[in-house]
């Protein structure tokens, strides 16, 4: 072997203070790994991941010539990139580095048996061990970015990222499926917790976005074709009413598809009279000195808000989450009405005015006689309709008083919750986003990259990502376009080297792996005689689907060769051999 | 780079540093200022973070380091905010750097010389429930890793001059100032724990098992004062009998908090979660007014916790709290409004969610800066829909709990919005 070949692996094992050091012997572990072969330099450290252990990381290298890093510690997930840094400041090419997972895997599963938890550490830090001295360098690559966003849904958190993004000086391309722009708070007449109506808000924007010369907007239109790669998007966008279609490229994306009130049929009667309205369905009443019952005209003298409607059922799939904005929305809508009707009732389980100015408008409600009253979640509040009459009669428990309430309302509103738009499994589709328990779509993380998702380029906005109000959707729409300006300052992204690769003597044309390519990322290479398929990288996430598909074993998965995943197997299964290997430290 | 022009952001907790991010990654420089030793704030006491159950330090360590390490981004901890002059796209700015007594430039935060120090003194990020030294680091992943000497508590004795193998620690050091020009500025100051003694009737600070809830985050910690071992402060004991108290210091009108804290509730679910984590046989009651578990997967993390964990969920607010005299256990007096009964319920260690307020220092700032506050003291946004991390003065904007109490996520968004409208002004356009 000449001195560069010579395989020089360094092991790093983290104690993360009390959280793996307090079951798993991790003394120990460094110990053996020291033994294994090609292992140049094993040692401990508090936290791996703080900037004392990353300068150990970068010293030892420096000090032992490591050219392979093994860091036992933590989920990949999150230090995976912290250590690939680490490394590559000091010039060892970050796929020349492997992360065991002490923690997740080890410490925190197995604490009642620390002895047993150190063998498994030891076994995971021996087939990790294994797996570097096969690993290779592989190149660092970069697209270019196009200087244009997609911005899909034209509501106010569509309108504010394209005036942000459009002032920033990039170009926006605004597609909705609607005639007209502004969403859901173009129709309401009352839009907490401002004064204003949906109308005097939403105006300001639409007209901004209008006369902006850098905004393109595309109305009665939706995206029917998505393909690419971050910073290189193919958008096919096609008008529903002219059936045409436009294709252009973009680089980033904003899906800012908003939701729709639920409907709540089945619940409370609202089937059953048109004095039984929700909320949504209130709020795009047109403003009038009177409050009119639907059925007849004639003058609301009572009415009653019930909260939760569809929303916080637990084991109800895309029901269970709060839809957060009602609880206010009804505070602001009741104190409101208070002015022109006798009686008005809010029916709760929990009174959630949290943001600014929200407690106020509660306690605001409460002073003008709005009477507050929490209902039992296991006992919901029972409607019945007059057969003759359509009059309307509740009857409900009062948690607090413990007694059995009636009323009789002229008109009842139910606060509907938030739902995704009925068109959101075919957007997921579209942009290879996944939805949570709530139907809306997953972040990135759900604390610290509520913006981004796991399609690289594609980042959401407003009620898109979960149930929330206008304010908080006008912030996300600023934050997602920050994230699509930055990456389109910078001009071009690194993308990953872990892809598949189709060795093209050995592909057989058999179209397998084109049909389990859950990304389009492999299409057959016609120039090639006879064809072979070929894999477009910056497409492929490296998930391993085709290599495992292929009958001719002729996919390679770059870092995660076969070779490289019975090392693993090899180094769990069979006891290690009595060879030297690497340089004795 | 240089020739763009640079932003400054006031604040180095979580939304101030994705703040400073998102505009370093547009290409522009960010100063980002912070009064403390190190950036990471609020976040980096946390132990876990609700609804995930993510390790706060685990999640944060890599922003950390991301700012750390960022070509665009200039760290100026231990420093603070001077004056203030000019306007949007033209801020004259001068900044105070507080001798720290070790040079940055030197420091490897080896910690030679905090072990020879002789004085321990109680550790503010341990919320004083641990120990450091007078030359310290406040907690391990602190950033920039360099040791700080507390000039207050510091004997003058010279071991840790004589320790230091780098001649870093200059006890001669003197403040500097140093001036800026800079385009656009976000404040990112975050908040302050509402003082719970002024509820005497809970007895915090008189009863030594009753705790705030960042104490209990610290008490938990694997890397706390207690390697994580959750003990009452006065015997030792492990807690078989846990009581978190919400709304102290929120929704108060009396005590000039009319507001909710809008964290409290979610916080408090996750450390009850946390204790039986700890001891599943133990028993956890949370006395709220009502639970606000209102962001994404909040409501089914609330579930979790009473259908998986068992916690107890009492709705009541506590009208005093009692100690037995030999036991140190502690009498929970409330109205159970949902039987309308007096209650007494034994606990083992109470635990106060107290309510957030605009941090200490707040009107001293707006002034500096020239913006507007609300009238409960935090900085007053722009406008709901129209402007909600503007500012009313030009070129200066907000983020996370500086305009309003806010959870992770939100803070986070904020400081990405933030960035987005300074660099509009950074680029020269409008806004």
């Amino acid at each position: 072997m000449s001195e560069t070949d010579e395989v020089r692996i360094g092991v790093f094992v983290c104690h993360c203070g009390h959280n793996i050091a307090g079951t798993v012997d991790v003394t120990a572990v460094a110990k053996m790994a020291a033994d294994l072969p090609g292992v140049a330099y094993s040692g401990e450290h508090m936290f791996m991941c703080s900037d004392a252990g990353q300068q150990l990381i970068k010293d030892k290298i420096a000090e032992h010539k490591l050219n392979r890093v093994v860091v036992a510690s933590c989920s990949p997930r999150m230090h995976e990139p912290t250590f690939r840094k680490v490394v590559e400041d000091a010039d060892v090419n970050r796929y020349m580095f492997d992360q065991v997972n002490l923690r997740e895997h080890v410490s925190w599963c197995h604490s009642r048996e620390p002895v047993k938890a150190t063998e498994k550490a030891k076994d995971l830090v021996k087939m990790s061990v294994a797996r570097a001295a096969k690993l290779a360098a592989l190149p660092i690559k970069k697209v270019s970015v196009k200087p244009v966003t997609l911005i899909v849904g034209a509501g106010i958190a569509g309108l504010r990222a394209a005036l942000d993004i459009g002032d920033r000086g990039f170009d926006v391309v605004l597609v909705e499926k609607d005639s007209e722009l502004g969403g859901s708070v173009r129709k309401w007449t009352h839009l907490f917790p401002a004064d204003e109506s949906g109308a005097d808000v939403i105006k300001p924007l639409m007209k901004g976005v209008k006369k902006h010369k850098r905004i393109k907007v595309h109305l009665n239109s939706k995206v029917t074709d998505f393909d690419g790669y971050i910073g290189n998007f193919g958008v096919t966008v096609t008008n529903l009413k002219t059936n045409k279609d436009t294709k252009f490229e973009v680089g980033t994306v904003i899906v800012a598809t908003g939701f729709e009130p639920f409907e709540p049929v089945g619940y409370y009667g609202y089937e059953l009279s048109p004095d039984i309205v929700t909320l949504a369905e209130l709020q795009e009443l047109p403003p009038a000195e009177q409050l009119k019952k639907p059925s007849d005209g004639k003058p609301v003298k009572k009415v009653a808000f019930i909260g939760c409607v569809g929303s916080r059922e637990p084991e109800k799939p895309g029901h269970e989450h709060c839809s957060r904005y009602c609880c206010s929305a009804t505070a602001k809508a009741a104190g409101d009405l208070r002015d022109m009707v006798d009686e008005a009732l809010v029916l709760y389980q929990d009174i959630r005015t949290y943001g600014r100015g929200h407690e106020e408008f509660h306690r605001m409600a409460r002073q003008k006689h709005v009477i507050y009253t929490k209902f039992p979640q296991e006992e919901k509040p029972i409607i019945t309709v007059h057969k003759k009459t359509g009059k309307l009669h509740m009857e409900w428990k009062d948690v607090l008083s413990g007694d059995k309430l009636e009323f009789d309302p002229d008109l009842i509103v139910l606060a509907s919750g938030m739902q995704p738009p009925s068109d959101v499994t075919e957007t997921a589709k579209l942009f290879s986003l996944t939805r949570s328990g709530d139907g809306f779509f997953n972040p990135e993380h759900i604390k610290l990259a509520p913006l981004t998702t796991h399609t690289a380029g594609v980042m959401i906005a407003g009620a898109a990502q979960a149930a929330k109000n206008a304010s908080e959707a006008v912030i996300d729409a600023s934050g997602a376009a920050a994230k699509a300006v930055g990456l389109m300052a910078q001009g071009e992204v690194e993308i990953e080297s872990t892809v598949s690769h189709v060795i093209p003597d050995l592909c057989s044309s058999c179209h397998t792996c084109i049909s389990t390519c859950p990304y389009g990322a492999i299409a057959m290479d016609e120039s090639h005689d006879p064809p072979v398929a070929l894999v477009t990288e910056a497409k492929c996430h490296g998930c391993g689907t085709c290599a495992a598909a292929c009958p001719s074993n002729a996919i390679v998965m770059y870092h995660s060769t076969n070779e490289q995943i019975m090392a693993m197997v090899e180094a769990y299964l069979c006891a290690v051999p009595d060879v030297q290997g690497g340089g004795a430290a | 780079m240089s020739d763009k022009k640079a932003a400054l952001v006031i604040g180095g907790g979580v939304a101030g540093m994705q703040a400073a991010l998102d505009i370093a990654n547009q290409g522009f420089p960010v100063y980002l200022v912070e009064r403390t030793p190190s950036i990471g704030g609020r976040m980096a006491m946390l132990d876990k973070t609700f609804p995930t159950l993510d390790c706060s330090a685990c999640i944060l360590t890599p922003k950390l380091s991301e700012v750390a390490h960022h070509q665009n981004i200039t760290l100026l901890t231990y420093s603070e905010v001077g004056s203030v002059s000019g306007k949007s796209g033209d801020f004259k700015v001068r900044i105070n750097r507080k001798a720290r007594y070790v040079r940055e430039d030197r420091c490897s935060g080896c910690g030679d010389c905090a072990a020879v120090c002789p004085v321990e003194v109680p550790n503010e990020f341990d919320q004083g429930i641990g120990f450091r030294k007078a030359i310290y680091v406040g907690f391990p992943q602190s950033t920039p890793n360099v040791y700080t000497v507390d000039k207050e508590s510091c004997i003058d004795c010279d071991r840790c001059v004589k320790a230091c193998e780098r001649d870093a620690i200059d006890m001669d050091m003197e403040d500097e100032m140093l001036d800026l020009n800079v385009g656009a500025i976000i404040v990112a100051t975050g908040f302050e724990l509402f003082d719970i003694t002024q509820y005497p009737r809970l007895g915090y600070g008189t009863y030594r098992n009753v705790i705030h809830a960042m104490e209990f985050e610290r008490l938990i910690n694997a890397a706390g004062p207690t390697g994580g071992h959750l003990v009452r402060l006065s015997d030792g004991k492990s807690p078989k009998s846990i009581g978190f108290i919400q709304c102290v210091g929120a929704r108060d009108v009396q005590k000039g908090v009319p507001y909710c804290s809008r964290v409290c509730c979610m916080y408090s679910i996750k450390n009850a979660v946390m204790a039986l984590e700890h001891d599943p046989e133990a028993e956890v009651w949370v006395y709220y007014a009502d639970i606000r578990a209102f962001g994404k997967g909040f409501e089914e993390f609330y579930e979790m916790a009473k259908k998986r964990f068992g916690v107890r969920f009492v709705r009541g607010r506590v009208a005093e709290i009692m100690e037995g005299r030999t036991t140190g256990n502690l009498v929970v007096k409330f109205e159970d409004t949902e039987s309308s009964k007096v209650r007494l319920v034994e606990h083992d260690l109470v635990v106060i969610s107290p309510g957030i307020l605009p941090p200490e220092g707040m009107d001293t700032l707006a002034t500096k800066v020239g913006i507007n506050q609300s009238e409960d003291g935090y900085i007053a946004i722009q406008h709901t829909f129209f402007g909600p991390t503007a500012t009313r003065t030009p070129g200066v904007f907000v983020c996370g709990c500086a305009d309003g109490p806010k959870d992770i996520p939100d803070s986070v968004t904020a400081g990405s919005a933030a960035a987005m409208k300074a660099t509009i002004v950074l680029s020269g356009g409008s806004t």
